[in-house]
């Protein structure tokens, strides 16, 4: 059961695990950050969302911007001490001595449609039919209603999106003929979460006539 | 292409380029032993041919990464390692001495080579006070210093033994096979990755491209490298590669910062030579700043000729057809780097935009001093740079402005701002380098249609647009005053430029009341008959009701037409332009 997904946004940011902190964007979506969209609509635990494939929409534009962020987390066993004192004393970071300011390079103006379906998990239960969900995800794909806002990649960078209706024709793609076809190298796919080793899994992108296929997250080509 | 990719493949390309293992670095000194591991004399390695010595770079053992430990290096050092001694107080001077002594202690035990014994008997007898003696000297303090033994043709970590010892690495625990995301091959994870030096503004130890120095850049429980999973073999790659093409006035790097943001660019050619050639165009077309009157009339009809869309292949041998370039530019962060900017694109499509840059920058007459093609860097400082220097650019904007110019995008929006306020602030239009900037600006709004209307290049009497022509009237206004008066302290351009060109009708009708004394009194004179026909004629073209205020892009169209009409005065007499342009300077000062 596919479903297509237009979505856009004014800036996006996707950044490479490579240049994460002086942060520097991949050059089109990912199919984690695609996931992630989705799922912002509707997910249950009952199916998991496999991204086939990711039209670019539009050309590949960069920005750069430089914002103060603070270098520091909050501390877990701080936190758990501070439980067990009863007090908050020493728990917060004072941003002004822990300031650091970080270059960003970011896309401006994206749009992209998402092609993706979904199977169901082993969590399904008896009510939970492919159809039901489809239509759930329709649904509320075309009223805008979303669990959380949808991003691009960050937070900072919110995501429009509408439903392309079954039978519907994709936008138009406003890429350059000579920049429909590009090897972006390796990307990353997603994160696998199993035996908490949340190890980042890859696969290399190429954009074919201004699509970009994406394999399975079982499959031989994304490298393990 | 990834950036780190495309630096693992330029890699490949490199002749010169040090094994892993083994670095370049900066030397002053080698220090001579005999096989007593006495120092007997002391060599100078600096280059000695300019006024005063520099130090020269010699291929060592690779350099530790050194943040805030004490890591002595191996078989070379700077002076408080290896001697103990610094020119300036540093407590921990004698820490890192001993170091230094106990590191070569456990590498050169059992090693019977003499060379590597008489440095370990050197180490053994050594004494920091023994520095004050013959062979040294205090110029040494604080340079790097290695050595050699007496006799031998070779430095001491080039002798045979001491290369095995480089190059068999000490083991540090069994390292699991990661994928890579360079090269998508299983290996050795990076946890570190190398140092880029020769950014300016960085660290002067290096700063890293690739680093996770604080606890709120990792994910997922992952430290340092392995929240980018990256083989060692292919970080010391693009560390090299980018180390490399880093060298100060090396062909593959623009001389002076955009901004803040260093720029390297590099062709992904088949051959070396045509690499070059790619390079060398490129570097030239760029930021060459050409002042030989031949070449740049060259260049600017070979961008010309690249406009029409002949290759480049076609117009220099030695380019092949279809070449990649690459261009990154860098900017400090203190012990990192950041990105400005990263295109990679055929070299024709970037000697296109080039060419694209340079028509829409087009001004007749042209601007002074301009010569063939200015760089980014000459067209900010002329333009909107306080008091033309160059550290008063501002590094954003010209990372925008260089990104615009590579990618054929818009130019930011704040360049025309920027420029108009350099205008208001009493820049001189004349120059014609604000003009041209601003023109430049419009031209390729109106190319993206992100504009309706287009700027003429050279004064237009038919041009439609009212802002256009309210900058011509006030540089016939300003004209006829000049006429009347002579010489005066303050003319109407240093008094109204900037209400005149942001609100015409609180401004016009005073001016226009104002001339009619100059006027009155050149007709007296018999003079200036040409002032009352234009002034007619562009009032023709005016409807009565002047806008009340004009936005940034129309003051924008209200400089050009001014530089075009008080330009129209000369044409064809360049002398009377001239020693009219003299004596205005006179004025200023």
């Amino acid at each position: 059961m596919g479903i297509r997904l237009h979505v856009w946004g004014e800036r996006a940011c996707f950044t490479r695990p490579e240049m994460k902190v002086e942060r520097v964007s991949y050059d089109v979506m990912t199919p984690s950050a695609a996931r992630g969209i989705l799922e912002a609509i509707h997910w249950k635990p009952a199916i998991r969302w496999q991204v086939d494939r990711i039209h670019v929409l539009k050309p590949v534009r960069f920005q750069s911007i430089r914002r103060n962020e603070v270098g520091t987390k909050a501390s877990v066993a701080n936190a758990a001490s501070a439980m067990k004192r009863g007090t908050t004393e020493g728990l917060g970071i004072l941003v002004d001595e822990n300031r650091q300011q970080r270059a960003a390079l970011v896309l401006i103006d994206v749009a992209y449609v998402i092609e993706a379906r979904f199977s169901l998990t082993a969590k399904a239960g008896l009510e939970d039919t492919p159809a039901k969900h489809i239509s759930m995800f329709n649904r509320r794909a075309e009223l805008g209603q979303c669990f959380h806002r949808p991003c691009l990649g960050t937070r900072e960078f919110p995501a429009e999106f509408a439903l392309i209706p079954e039978g519907a024709p994709l936008p138009p793609c406003e890429l350059p003929p000579d920049k429909r076809d590009d090897d972006l190298g390796w990307m990353l796919h997603d994160i696998d979460f199993a035996n908490n080793r949340n190890e980042s899994r890859f696969f290399r992108a190429m954009m074919n006539g201004g699509v970009i296929d994406v394999p399975p997250f079982d499959a031989v080509e994304v490298a393990r | 292409m990834t950036i780190l990719q495309a630096l693992d493949r330029y890699y490949h390309r490199l002749d010169d380029v040090v094994a892993p293992g083994w670095s370049r670095e900066k030397f002053g000194w080698c220090i001579i032993l005999d096989r007593q591991g006495e120092p007997v004399l002391d060599q100078d390695l600096r280059d000695l041919s300019g006024k005063n010595p520099k130090p020269k770079l010699y291929v060592v053992p690779a350099a530790v990464k050194r943040t805030v430990g004490v890591a002595p290096n191996f078989l070379w050092d700077k002076s408080a390692y290896v001697l103990g001694r610094t020119a300036g107080e540093n407590k921990r001077t004698a820490q890192e001495h001993a170091a230094f002594v106990a590191f070569h202690m456990a590498r050169l035990r059992g090693q019977n080579d003499e060379g590597l014994v008489a440095l370990r008997l050197f180490l053994e007898k050594w004494t920091p006070a023994r520095f004050d003696a013959a062979p040294f000297r205090p110029e040494m303090l604080d340079a790097n210093i290695m050595f050699r033994l007496e006799g031998d043709t070779v430095y001491l970590h080039e002798r045979p033994a001491a290369r095995a010892l480089v190059e068999a690495k000490p083991e540090d625990g069994k390292k699991e096979n990661v994928f890579c995301l360079i090269t998508g091959e299983p290996s050795a994870i990076a946890r570190l990755h190398p140092t880029i030096k020769g950014v300016e503004g960085a660290q002067t130890a290096g700063a890293a491209l690739v680093s996770f120095n604080l606890d709120a850049f990792a994910s997922l429980g992952k430290e340092q490298g392995e929240n980018a999973p990256t083989s060692e073999m292919a970080a010391f790659r693009y560390g090299a590669a980018l180390n490399h093409l880093l060298t100060r006035d090396g062909p593959n790097r623009i001389r002076r910062p955009i901004g803040d943001a260093t720029v390297v660019f590099w062709a992904d050619a088949g051959n070396a030579k045509a690499a070059a050639a790619a390079d060398g165009w490129f570097g030239a077309a760029l930021a060459g700043d050409i002042t030989d009157a031949d070449e740049a009339r060259k260049l600017r009809e070979e961008l010309e000729k690249v406009a029409k869309g002949r290759p480049l292949a076609e117009l220099r041998p030695g380019i092949e057809d279809g070449t990649r370039f690459h261009v990154l530019g860098l900017s400090p962060n203190a012990a990192r780097l950041s990105v400005r900017f990263w295109l990679s694109d055929d070299l024709d499509a970037f000697a296109r935009r080039l060419a694209a840059h340079h028509s829409d920058l087009k001004l007749e007459p042209a601007p002074e001093g301009w010569g063939a093609a200015p760089s980014v860097n000459r067209l900010l400082v002329r333009s909107i740079a306080l008091q033309g220097e160059f550290k008063n650019i501002p590094p954003l904007l010209a990372g925008e402005v260089m990104r615009a110019v590579l990618s054929g995008g818009r130019y930011p929006q704040s360049l025309l701002a920027a420029t108009i306020i350099r205008l208001r602030a009493g820049d001189d239009p004349l120059s014609g380098w604000h003009v041209a900037v601003i023109r430049a600006v419009l031209t390729r709004d109106h190319r993206l249609r992100f504009q309706k209307e287009d700027v003429p290049v050279s004064l237009a009497r038919e041009e439609p647009n009212k802002a256009y022509q309210l900058g011509r009237l006030f540089a016939v206004l300003e004209a006829a005053q000049r006429m009347a008066l002579g010489k005066t302290n303050t003319t109407i351009r240093d008094r109204y430029f900037g209400a005149a060109s942001a609100t015409p009708a609180g401004v016009f009708p005073l001016l226009l009341r104002g001339v009619q004394n100059h006027l009155g009194k050149l007709r007296k004179d018999g003079k200036g008959g040409w002032i009352e026909r234009e002034i007619e004629e562009i009032l023709d073209k005016l409807s009565l009701d002047l806008p009340r205020a004009l936005p940034l892009a129309e003051q924008g169209r209200f400089a050009v037409g001014y530089y075009h009409q008080r330009k129209e005065r000369f044409k064809g007499r360049p002398e009377e332009a001239a020693s009219s342009e003299a004596a205005e300077k006179g004025d200023d000062e």
